[in-house]
């Protein structure tokens, strides 16, 4: 055997076995005495010293951390009722479940670790150390092209609001409001909340069309969300609708997850502004996405906001603001069909004032848009959550019953006086979508208490939710921090003088500098 | 396909030109790409970038004019491109190319646009001497975790420490200590990363119980204490409750704290 020969030979060998011990379970040669230091240091807190989901904090989450006793697992590539593959835990461990509060562990603990605390975490469930029950992925088909085409989406549609009808718990327009979805609870009797499938930034196995589609062939083990592979063996739909329709879903969210930005850049726009959420102008206009988060900081605090955050928007004209804020919410609150629904979310998620549990009330939506008092000069503002008795802020506050905005200044989350000026709001509700427009003159008589809104400065401003149907109210609500409103000047025509002329300037130079080097050059050449 | 290339690419390698262009390229990369990745650094404004780009050409040009027949070489691609005749078309894109930037520049430097405030902040205010805690007055300067004078109960404080971190702190600060908690993008500063070499680790523990029981409208001015979400836990925690969480804190992080007496920062 020559060299060549034999080194194709070990090639072809470590190529040949590397995938196949990869398929061979490789977590029961991992250490589970390892896992178990892992496990208790780093993932106990949430799911509890026996893994049964019940760490210290778990109390304060929805949706509640995972009981590995059951070894029920929502994002699985294995069939219904089936127990996850290895590459599904670990896949779970190295990205996290997005809009949960598991972290992604890659880059966290070393590769080593992470195998260990997947095998160790197996060892709470009998299931697994059943060798009878062959784990195996299903196998998937690869996504049919022209996804995006409106007839594609078309088709998507059709499964989704007419044979699955996804729109029960999912709602027409995907928002998580359908008819069932306030009945919704897992199989531990936990309030569950339909997906909003506008946020496939939070989807939890993922936001691609791929991950969709995985989820509606295996389904969500222990929630009500369930597997649509039994209808393709059915022949009800073939695996190419179900594509179409995982094509659909993910046509409702933007192409990628919003991007924060600091400053609200708002036109100045000819005529009048709009004062109706439905205006077509706002198609026109930029929005801007700002995460809000559990009011976590003063008693009594929220760990489970329903408003994961707001696009704004933002015009004037010559006299007149137009503020647009829309925010995804399941509710008209109140709404009495929701009523239970909001009980099981106040006796599920811990509070400091909530033992025992609050009695769910129909509270209302709301929103609030901060200011300070005055533009500030330097980098001084008030105080971001909702100011001091020292240094208030100022706030529109909308809600909707009773249907009504007022502003007023805010001496802290407990203290709210409203003031007398006026202040327009008008809303409307489209399928799981509040849609909400304030206008304001840009200058007021009240200068000591009413911020004046300048163009072209930077305007600190902070926004505040609340889903009165989850049990939001007071302190329970979601917050954002400051970020910045700027009206834009309209650029002068005088602004395009200074670069036009350097442009002059350099093509003169640029000529004459080519123009000399070829006269010398024909010069030199010449002698 | 590769061979006839090589010694092209030799030729452009060992070209001063070449050589100039590849280094400014290099610099570049660094500078925007590379920096603001390593640990502890971040964005380089553009203005910073400017000056390190005239530095770096600035190098370059007294080595390429250092040496005569290097200054040549240098110039011999310029030269062609003003002169040749076969590169018409690349003069007349570097000429047009040149104005084109020259306009932008200058449209970027007179157009107004409305940026948020720079946010100046001082990560770590000097501490106050004592402070009042729930009425009662503790004096901070010198002060020790009390907790470490018992080491038979510590285990017993770890796990209370560990309670009260995962019950309150987590939101924001995280599984992993490091400040990226599901509730910290929302925030703005972000939670401090517990695990970075720049937090607990240079800290005395009475600083850390300064910072958790006043928390964000405790801070001083150049603390910008109207921007921190950090919670006054005071009204939360109870003394020991703070002392148990810091030493979970060191623990969990394998930090020690910084001590009065060598005032060294803790090692992992």
């Amino acid at each position: 055997m020559t060299k060549r020969a034999f080194a194709c030979v070990v090639v072809l060998i470590t190529a040949a076995s590397t995938p196949l011990t990869a398929h061979l379970s490789p977590l029961t040669l991992q250490d589970t005495t390892r896992g178990k230091a892992v496990y208790v240091k780093w993932c106990a807190g949430c799911h509890g010293d026996g893994g049964a989901g019940d760490g210290p904090s778990a109390a304060h989450m929805l949706p509640r951390p995972r009981n590995f006793t059951g070894a029920i697992y929502k994002i699985r590539s294995t069939a219904s009722g089936q127990l996850p593959t290895d590459a599904d835990l670990m896949r779970a461990i190295d990205e996290g479940l997005p809009g949960s509060a598991m972290p992604a562990w890659k880059g966290r603990l070393s590769d080593g670790e992470r195998r260990d605390v997947a095998a160790y975490i197996k060892t709470f469930s009998s299931f697994f150390a059943d060798t009878s029950q062959h784990v195996a992925a299903l196998k998937f088909s690869s996504a049919p092209g022209g996804g995006t085409d409106p007839s594609a989406l078309k088709e998507g549609r059709r499964f989704y609001e007419d044979s699955i009808h996804c729109n029960k718990c999912h709602g027409d327009e995907g928002r998580g409001d359908g008819p069932s979805a306030p009945t919704l609870k897992d199989d531990a009797g936990f309030p569950i909340y339909a997906a909003d499938l506008h946020q496939n930034w939070r989807f939890r196995g993922g936001g691609t069309v791929e991950d969709i589609y995985r989820r509606l062939r295996t389904g969500l083990d222990g929630t009500p969300m369930p597997s649509f592979s039994d209808l393709i063996e059915q022949k009800f739909l073939t695996d190419e609708q179900l594509w179409r329709l995982a094509q659909y879903v993910r046509s409702l969210s933007p192409p990628g997850a919003p991007e924060v930005r600091d400053v609200i850049h708002a036109p100045q726009i000819a005529g009048t502004v709009p004062v109706s959420p439905d205006d077509s102008v706002w198609a026109r206009v930029s929005r801007y996405w700002f995460p809000l988060v559990g009011q976590v900081i003063r008693k009594a605090r929220w760990f489970a906001p329903a408003v994961s955050g707001v696009w704004v928007q933002a015009v004037y004209d010559s006299k007149t603001v137009a503020l647009r804020v829309s925010w995804d919410d399941r509710t008209q609150s109140p709404d009495t069909a929701w009523l239970k629904f909001e009980q099981r979310i106040l006796e599920t998620v811990a509070a400091d004032d909530s033992a025992p549990p609050l009695q769910a009330e129909p509270w209302p939506d709301q929103l609030a848009v901060q200011f300070p008092r005055h533009i500030p000069d330097g980098m001084e503002r008030p105080y971001f959550l909702m100011g001091s008795e020292t240094d208030p802020v100022y706030q529109w506050r909308w809600t909707s019953r009773p249907r009504k905005s007022v502003a007023g200044l805010a001496r802290s989350i407990e203290r709210f006086d409203t003031l007398p000026g006026a202040l327009a709001g008008e809303a409307s509700f489209d399928h799981g979508e509040w849609r909400l427009v304030f206008t304001r003159a840009l200058a007021t008589p009240d200068t000591a208490n009413e911020v004046q809104l300048e163009p072209g400065r930077a305007i600190p401003m902070a926004f505040f939710a609340w889903d009165g149907s989850s049990g939001e109210h007071g302190s329970r609500m979601a917050v954002s921090t400051w970020y910045f409103l700027a009206l834009d000047r309209p650029t002068p025509p005088g602004v395009f003088i200074s670069p036009v002329l350097a442009m002059v300037v350099t093509l003169g130079l640029g000529l004459v500098v080519v123009r000399r080097a070829q006269r010398r050059g024909a010069a030199r050449a010449g002698v | 396909m590769s061979s006839p290339l090589r010694p092209a690419i030799r030729r452009y390698a060992e070209h001063p030109f070449w050589q100039a262009v590849g280094i400014l390229l290099l610099a570049y990369i660094v500078v925007v790409g590379v920096v603001p990745i390593l640990p502890g650094s971040a964005i380089v404004p553009k203005s910073v970038v400017l000056q390190y780009m005239i530095t770096v050409l600035v190098g370059v040009l007294i080595y390429v004019s250092d040496n005569e027949e290097r200054w040549r070489q240098f110039k011999e691609p310029i030269q062609a491109v003003l002169v040749e005749p076969r590169l018409k078309v690349v003069r007349a894109v570097v000429v047009a190319g040149v104005t084109a930037l020259v306009g932008l520049v200058a449209y970027g430097q007179v157009k107004t646009t409305v940026a948020a405030p720079p946010n100046l902040r001082s990560i770590h205010p000097a501490p106050p001497a004592e402070i009042t805690f729930r009425g009662k007055t503790i004096t901070l300067t010198g002060l020790e975790n009390p907790l470490r004078r018992y080491p038979d109960s510590l285990p017993s404080y770890l796990a209370e420490g560990k309670r009260v971190y995962y019950q309150n702190c987590l939101p924001c600060h995280g599984d992993h200590l490091d400040g990226q908690g599901h509730f910290a993008p929302g925030f703005n500063p972000l939670p401090a990363n517990f695990q970075d070499n720049g937090t607990i680790a240079q800290l005395t523990e009475s600083f850390v119980f300064w910072r958790v029981a006043k928390g964000g409208p405790g801070l001083p001015r150049e603390g910008t204490p109207w921007n921190s979400a950090m919670p006054v836990w005071e009204d939360f925690l109870t003394e020991r409750e703070i002392w148990s969480v810091i030493l979970f804190l060191y623990e969990q992080t394998g930090w020690t704290p910084r001590t009065w007496e060598k005032s060294v920062s803790g090692e992992k």
